[in-house]
Parts: structure tokens; C-alpha cells; sequence
């Protein structure tokens, strides 16, 4: 099975202090680690899985700037076999759809079975991946949390619903999949991995490369304002350790007529 | 949430500003090593350090090693976390891949290894002792012992230890009483009893090799009839498959200050009078042979120290930025202010903040010392490197293992009464570190060895290179305007502290040793204050080019901390050196003049 798989760089949202910046229209980037989206990881992880069990390959793509390679490598030396990039100053204005736009005709210029992207990146839209599908006009399943083969050219597919339901469903291939945290666990990147893609050359593709215009991946939405909303009040946060919390917890439910 | 264990930016300025690491790629040894693997290799490290080894870091410390009937249990969560470290190859960074390493230079593999240490020390404890294990086999063992134990131990299969330490023979091996005596087939049985065996026994591995130090029957008393023997927990099969359990007992695990997460075991050897080893070199030489790892080892508590200091600062200073308590003293509105805008709070952070930089500058140095004499051609270059590790090993094990108690007590004292309490892992970092003082030769032996051995070998061309790099940084610095006072104080104090070392010296040639001794911890000190100002100045003459160029918006706030740093320790703490100096020069004998009894207390 040939998969292609979307993957973003964001910033570590583990290991930074997210503030904004002093306009007030983004968060102040100068500073910040980044990595791949953790979405995206199981994404990988999972294209993964599938091409070792029915063969075929795994391809990792990105819409970024040079320092985007080094997430392409990363999924690489996870065991993704190929890399693309996709890197021209006219996509830095690339609102989601500039992006979907973007992923759509580099995924035209390949054959995949599979497309996959995470459920959703640091922005939290989750938006690229509906479009890109909508775009390629295929089928398409979001918060997908279990994939499995069909011998008929279609993939049984597990969605994570309200109330923690799963819901299944037939898809027929190609299709496009966004992928939910919890579907695998992500391996981790090795001393073995990180040799293997080293020295590997990673294709670039620009805008004239891809077939498309700077119109196709203009910013159609304008962020306006980014604002940390105002403490409400009514909140109560319990502290203490774990036993301490049940405890007043109980109290207060007690108190209130929650429980008898 | 914000960076832990170590910040990026710093390792990053360290590995690549400072040393150019990836430079060393362009050898054939470490070819593969270039700046964009460099960099992956850290981002993996700090990742797995920070997801999977942290989380066991208070699970180590609260539910620890147990002990009973003779064996030992770990803590659950290591499993996981040994395994992940085994399948992504990440146990012997820097051996040769032919035995089952990486081939990394030391200066790369010493960045990633701090990321784990920093992760849990406790644990990590277990694959360094085990690095040390294999480091002798590798040096000192027949090819027949290499092809038996290597790989298994660098991949994390099985793992090491070092039996030294006897009840009686601590600092002074010497004074060891477990005997070897020859079998028939070439074997020895070994009998005899060791204690504060790191890792002596868990359920980890299959298997574990203990190097054991042991005197053979007949041979000479003292530090000269002792050997080295490979003592096997399971004995190997001619196909490398397990054998009988040997007769090597843990017979119980100390209840300590700190690393709970790390068994320090007691081992009976030969108890039931059928523990066989085998001799691993040459018969007398197990004391010169261990000592010649003792480098590495060393280096390695320098790189524990620095992991807990550089922790204990990040948290601390996450703490001092959220902290709101008072308001900030002379401001105008009285609101309270996060505390980092206390006055108090900011002399420590930055004191944190410097040594923590100068601390991973100097080890980081002494492993690319020993990179750059593996790669230069040149067989002077090649004697300056040694010569450079040589001197500086008692620097990176004793001053900074000692200052790292002093960072990670500074790093309490910032969350003030939380810090004393268990909710906050400054507290444990304190306890943990308070062993690398101690082990792998206490301070006290490094601050010897430094002032009776290094200062005097090769006529005393060990502290000539020294000085010699320390006046290229000087010189360098002097060429920035802001920089030139802070140099001339820098090379004001070095040669301050040669002519201290020469004054001990010469005490101690005229009869007045033990005088001299009483001021080689002293010694240390200023030798490490130095050298401490001698990299944060190299740093601060790096971002000061750097700023002078103009350097990118993201990167000014980090230079101006460089510039920060060392300007705080050339002119709050180098004063203080020049004391030490004084103190030193001055060569008080009250110490070993006092008579015993005088101490009171009887």
C-alpha cells in the first residue's frame, strides 16, 4: 500500500512557555522548541504498521521552511521510507486551506492509496485534513482510532465519537484519514534510525514545481486578535495529594446533595 | 510548561558555538557525526530522557530498590524504560560499533547521556557502572572474553559492576582481603566479602559481571598483589547461553540518603566456596589497570553532578517565574510580583545560571579534549589533549560535583519551605547529588591527586597547557571592548593560582607535606574558580562577537546572558578566589598541627 502521510512542525508544546506576542496576533515563536505535531506522530506510527503488515511504502510529507527537514527526517528515521518537502515564500501566508491546497497537488503528483494526517495541530482547527479530501475529492474519516485492511480495497476504520463510542465504518481506497491520538503508541527514534537517514537527500518542491499559483494558497481567513480570556469566576481547584482531593471532593458533593 | 533537565539553547551554544562538534565529522572515525545528526541525536535523547525517564525519576526515589532472600527488585516502571533505552541503542553512545557501540564522539555522546542522567541519576547509574565494566574488558580481556561479554553489555543485554570497596578497604584498596586462588582449568575461586556495589544485583537483566579486585594467593601485600577477575552471575556456555548460577550472593542493599532508585548492594563471594572467576589481565595489575578507567568514571560524576544542578536551576527559576509573593521592593503600585523580581531570588538564580553554564562548558570540554586527541594528527596536540583531560578530571569530578550541592541546595532555598518538601523535586535532586562528592574517589582523593600527582607530572607541563588555553580565551575576550576588565581579571587569577601551586609545591618538597595536603581542597576550589571563569569568559567572548554581528532577535536575550554570567562570576566570585589564594599562600598549619584530643568532644 502506497500511504502519504501529512506532517507538521509545532512547537513543543511539552517543554515551552506559550505566550503572545506583543501585537497580540500570535504567539511569540523567537524562542520556541519545536517538533513534529504529536498528532501527526501517531499518524506516522500507524502508516507505519500498515506497510509492514500488507507492504508497500510510507511517504512523509510537509508544507514548511529548511527547518522543516528536520521533522521529515525524524518520521523518516521513525521508519517512514521517503520524504518530501514543500517549501516557496508564498507559502507562508497559507492559511488551512492554502495548506490543503498545497498537500493536494503534491499528493496529485504521486499514486497513494492512503492519505493520512493528524486529527489536528497546534492551532486545534483540525481542518486540513476535511479539505484536502474534499479537494482530492476523496472519501474521507476524521479522529480515526483503528484502521484495518479489507482485501477489497477498503479499510474498516474505527472513529472516536461522543461518550466514548466508536463508531466503524467501510471506506473504500484511496481515501484521506485524520488520525486520533491513543490509535498506537508512537515508537521512539533510535541510534539506528537516526544513521540510516543521516546523509539521505530530501526533494524540495516549490510553488511553480506543484503546478499552482500564489491565488491557490492566499489566506482567505485573518486571524484577528489572539486574547488570554479573563479568569471567570466559580472554580474551586482542590489541592492536596490524591487521597486529600477524593476526600474533599466527597465532602462537597455530600454537602451539595450530590451523593447521599 | 517550561524546558527541563537541561536547556536546549545552552547545549546547543555549547556543542556546536563553543566546540563546533560537528567539525569532528570531517574525520573518517566520526564521519557520520555531521551538525544535522548531531542535532537529531540531542532532540531524541532529550525526548526520551524527558517523556520516558523523568517519570521514573520519583517512583525511583519513593518506591526504591527492595531487597529479599538474596535478590533485588526494581521499581516496575525501569523496565520499560531500560528497554526503550536497549532497543534504540542508546547504551553505549561512544564505544566502537564493532562491540556493540555507536562510534560517537565522546563530546556528543556526554550531551546525551546528561539528558538521561538528568532524567533519573538512580537509574542511569546502573548502565554507566556497567559502560565501566565492559570499558575494562574491552581494554585489558582476551578475545575470547571480548567476544563473550561485550556486546551483551553495551547493548544492555547483561549488565556491570565494580567490586572494590571491602568494609576495611575503602579509599585504601590496598587493604582488600578477598582472595583469588587458581584452579586447575584456569579459574579462580574467589572468597571474600565487597559493599557499596552500585547495582550489584536487580532483575533488570539476565545477567550481570562483576569486575572483582582480589588478591591472589601468595601475592604481594598492598596495593601491588591485587587483580582484577570477571565474575559472572550465571556462568556462559560455550554457545553464550546461560549456565549455573555462580556463587555470588547479595546478602543485603544499604538504606541511603538519596538515589533509592539505585540498589547499593553488600555481595558475598563465594559463601558456599564455589565462586569461580577469571582473571581479566595481568596477575598484580588490577589496581593500575582499574585506575586506568578511572577518567572516564570521574567524568562521568562530573556529567551526574552537572545533570542535577542544571535540573534543580530550570525548576527552580520555572518556580521563581510563577511564584507571586511580595511586591517587588520600591515598586510604585505594590502588587505582589513573581518572586524572580526579588532581588535575592535573581542572585541565585543567576548563580545557578552560572555555574551550571561553566559546569557543562568544562565537562563538555574535557570530552572534546579527548575527541580532538583521537582526530589530530599531530603527536604534540595529542599530549596537550591528555595532558588538558589529565589535569582537568579532578576539576569535573571534585569542584563540580561539590558545587552541584551547592546549586541543587541554592535550588530549595529558591521555593524556600516548598523546596524542603517532597511536592517539589528540588528536594530529591539535593539528596541524589550529595553523592557524587563521595564516589568514585571521594573529593578529598581528587583534590590530592590534583595537588601530589597532576600539578608534578611531566615537570608541570599539565598546568603550562592550561594556562597556555586560558590565555588564548584571555586574548580573545580582550579584543571586546566590554570584555577587556573582566579578561584582565581572569589572567590576573590564573596566574594568581600558579604561583599558589607552586607555593604548595614547594611546601610540600620541604618536609611540610601534610601542611600542603591540609590545603589541596582549598586548591581545588581556586583551580576550579578559574577554570569556571575561564569558560564563562570563552562563552561570553563568543556572544559578544556574536552580538557585535549583529545576531538574530531570538538569540540576543541568550548572548546577553552569556555576557551576564560572566560578568557575575569574574566580579562576585573571582574576588572571593583571590582569597582562597591568600588563605592558601598563607598555608595555616592549624588543621595538622591541633592535637587530636583538642578536638574536644571526649
Amino acid at each position: 500500500m502506497e500511504i502519504l502521510v501529512c506532517v507538521t512542525r509545532v512547537p513543543d508544546t511539552a517543554e515551552n512557555e506559550i505566550e503572545l506576542n506583543s501585537a497580540g496576533n500570535d504567539i511569540e515563536r523567537d524562542d520556541l522548541v519545536y517538533s513534529v505535531n504529536e498528532w501527526d506522530n501517531y499518524a506516522v506510527e500507524e502508516a507505519i504498521q500498515i506497510r509492514d503488515r500488507v507492504g508497500g511504502s510510507v511517504t512523509v510529507i510537509t508544507v514548511g521552511d529548511d527547518e522543516s527537514d528536520e521533522i521529515l527526517r525524524r518520521e523518516m528515521a521513525m521508519g517512514a521510507d521517503k520524504g518530501i518537502l514543500l517549501s516557496d515564500d508564498a507559502f507562508e501566508k497559507a492559511d488551512g486551506q492554502g495548506i490543503a491546497a498545497i498537500l493536494k497537488a503534491a499528493a496529485a503528483q504521486g499514486s497513494y492509496d492512503l492519505i493520512l494526517t493528524g486529527a489536528q495541530s497546534e492551532g486545534g482547527a483540525g481542518e486540513v485534513g476535511g479539505m484536502l479530501a474534499a479537494m482530492l475529492d476523496l472519501p474521507y474519516a476524521s479522529l480515526v482510532v483503528s484502521i484495518e485492511e479489507s482485501g477489497d480495497n477498503s479499510v474498516k476504520v474505527g472513529r472516536e465519537i461522543e461518550g466514548g463510542t466508536i463508531e466503524m465504518n467501510e471506506i473504500s481506497l484511496p481515501c484521506v484519514l485524520s488520525i486520533q491520538t491513543g490509535i498506537n503508541e508512537p515508537r521512539y527514534v533510535g541510534i539506528r534510525g537516526i544513521r540510516k537517514v543521516a546523509n539521505v537527500d530530501i526533494p524540495v518542491q516549490s510553488i511553480s514545481e506543484l503546478g499552482i499559483t500564489d491565488s491557490d494558497v492566499s489566506s482567505s481567513v485573518k486571524r484577528l486578535d489572539y486574547f488570554v480570556p479573563d479568569m471567570g469566576e466559580g472554580a474551586e481547584m482542590l489541592e492536596g495529594d490524591d487521597e486529600e482531593i477524593i476526600d474533599k471532593l466527597i465532602e462537597m458533593l455530600k454537602a451539595k446533595g450530590g451523593i447521599k | 510548561m517550561a524546558q527541563v533537565i537541561a536547556d536546549r539553547r545552552d547545549v546547543d551554544f555549547v556543542l556546536h558555538e563553543q566546540f563546533q562538534v560537528g567539525d569532528l565529522s570531517k574525520h573518517e572515525i566520526f564521519a557520520e557525526f555531521n551538525k544535522k545528526v548531531v542535532d537529531m541525536v540531542i532532540t531524541e535523547a532529550r525526548n526520551l530522557a524527558v517523556k520516558e525517564i523523568l517519570p521514573t525519576q520519583k517512583v525511583g526515589d519513593e518506591v526504591g530498590c527492595k531487597y529479599a532472600n538474596n535478590e533485588v527488585t526494581t521499581p516496575d516502571e525501569y523496565k520499560r524504560a531500560w528497554d526503550l533505552l536497549a532497543e534504540g541503542e542508546w547504551m553505549a553512545l561512544a564505544r566502537d560499533p564493532e562491540v556493540g557501540g555507536q562510534g560517537m564522539p565522546e563530546t556528543l555522546a556526554l550531551a546525551a547521556t546528561t539528558y538521561f542522567t538528568g532524567g533519573n541519576m538512580a537509574f542511569m547509574l546502573c548502565i554507566g557502572l556497567t559502560h565501566g565494566a565492559a570499558r575494562l574488558i574491552e581494554n585489558f580481556g582476551t578475545d575470547e572474553q571480548k567476544a563473550m561479554y561485550l556486546k551483551n553489555m553495551y547493548t544492555g543485554k547483561w549488565t556491570g559492576t565494580m567490586l572494590l570497596t571491602e568494609a576495611d578497604a575503602g579509599s585504601d584498596l590496598g587493604a582488600l582481603t578477598t582472595t583469588a586462588v587458581k584452579n586447575s582449568d584456569g579459574s579462580y575461586s574467589i572468597t571474600g566479602n565487597k559493599i557499596f556495589i552500585s547495582s550489584g544485583e536487580h532483575d533488570l537483566t539476565e545477567n550481570i559481571i562483576h569486575p572483582v579486585l582480589a588478591r591472589i594467593e601468595g601475592a604481594p601485600e598492598g596495593s601491588r598483589g591485587i587483580s582484577l577477575f570477571l565474575v559472572p552471575k550465571y556462568f556462559i556456555n560455550d554457545d553464550g547461553s546461560l549456565g549455573d548460577r555462580n556463587d555470588v550472593y547479595c546478602t543485603g542493599i544499604e538504606e541511603k540518603m538519596g538515589i533509592h532508585g539505585s540498589p547499593t548492594c553488600s555481595i558475598s563471594l563465594g559463601s558456599k566456596g564455589n565462586c569461580k572467576g577469571w582473571l581479566l589481565g595481568k596477575e598484580n595489575k588490577g589496581l593500575s589497570q582499574m585506575f586506568l578507567m578511572m577518567n572516564e568514571e570521574r567524568l562521568m560524576v562530573g556529567g551526574q553532578s552537572l545533570s542535577c544542578a542544571s535540573s534543580s536551576y530550570l525548576y527552580a527559576l520555572e518556580f521563581a517565574r510563577t511564584r507571586v509573593q511580595s511586591a517587588a521592593l520600591g515598586s510604585k503600585d505594590k502588587k505582589p510580583a513573581t518572586i524572580i523580581n526579588h532581588p535575592d531570588i535573581r542572585r541565585m538564580l543567576l548563580t545557578q545560571k552560572m555555574y551550571v553554564e561553566g559546569m557543562r562548558s568544562l565537562v563538555f570540554y574535557v570530552a572534546n579534549c579527548e575527541d580532538r586527541a583521537r582526530t589530530t594528527e599531530s603527536v604534540e596536540e595529542k599530549e596537550k589533549f591528555a595532558n588538558l583531560v589529565d589535569i582537568l578530571i579532578p576539576i569535573c569530578k571534585g569542584y563540580v560535583s561539590d558545587r552541584a550541592v551547592d546549586m541543587c541546595s541554592l535550588g530549595i532555598q529558591v521555593f524556600g519551605g516548598y523546596g524542603y518538601t517532597s511536592d517539589y523535586p528540588v528536594e530529591q535532586l539535593m539528596r541524589d547529588v550529595r553523592i557524587c562528592p563521595i564516589y568514585e574517589g571521594t573529593n578529598g582523593i581528587q583534590a590530592m591527586d590534583l595537588l601530589g600527582r597532576k600539578l608534578g607530572m611531566k615537570k608541570g607541563q599539565l598546568l603550562t597547557d592550561l594556562m597556555d588555553e586560558i590565555k588564548k580565551s584571555v586574548a580573545s575576550a580582550k579584543e571586546i571592548e566590554t570584555l577587556r576588565d573582566l579578561a584582565e581579571k581572569v589572567a590576573g587569577a590564573a596566574e594568581m593560582m600558579r604561583e599558589a601551586a607552586a607555593h604548595l609545591g614547594k611546601t610540600a618538597s620541604d618536609g611540610e607535606i601534610q601542611k600542603a595536603f591540609a590545603h589541596a581542597c582549598p586548591f581545588m576550589d581556586i583551580v576550579g574558580d578559574v577554570t569556571m571563569a575561564w569558560m564563562l569568559l570563552w562563552r561570553a567572548t563568543l556572544a559578544g562577537q556574536k552580538l557585535e554581528k549583529g545576531a538574530k532577535k531570538k538569540d540576543r536575550p541568550f548572548y546577553e546572558g552569556q555576557l551576564k554570567s560572566a560578568e557575575f562570576f569574574v566580579r562576585s566570585v573571582l574576588p572571593v578566589t583571590l582569597g582562597r589564594i591568600a588563605s592558601v599562600t598563607d598555608t595555616c598549619g592549624a588543621a595538622v598541627e591541633i592535637d587530636a584530643d583538642a578536638f574536644g568532644g571526649k
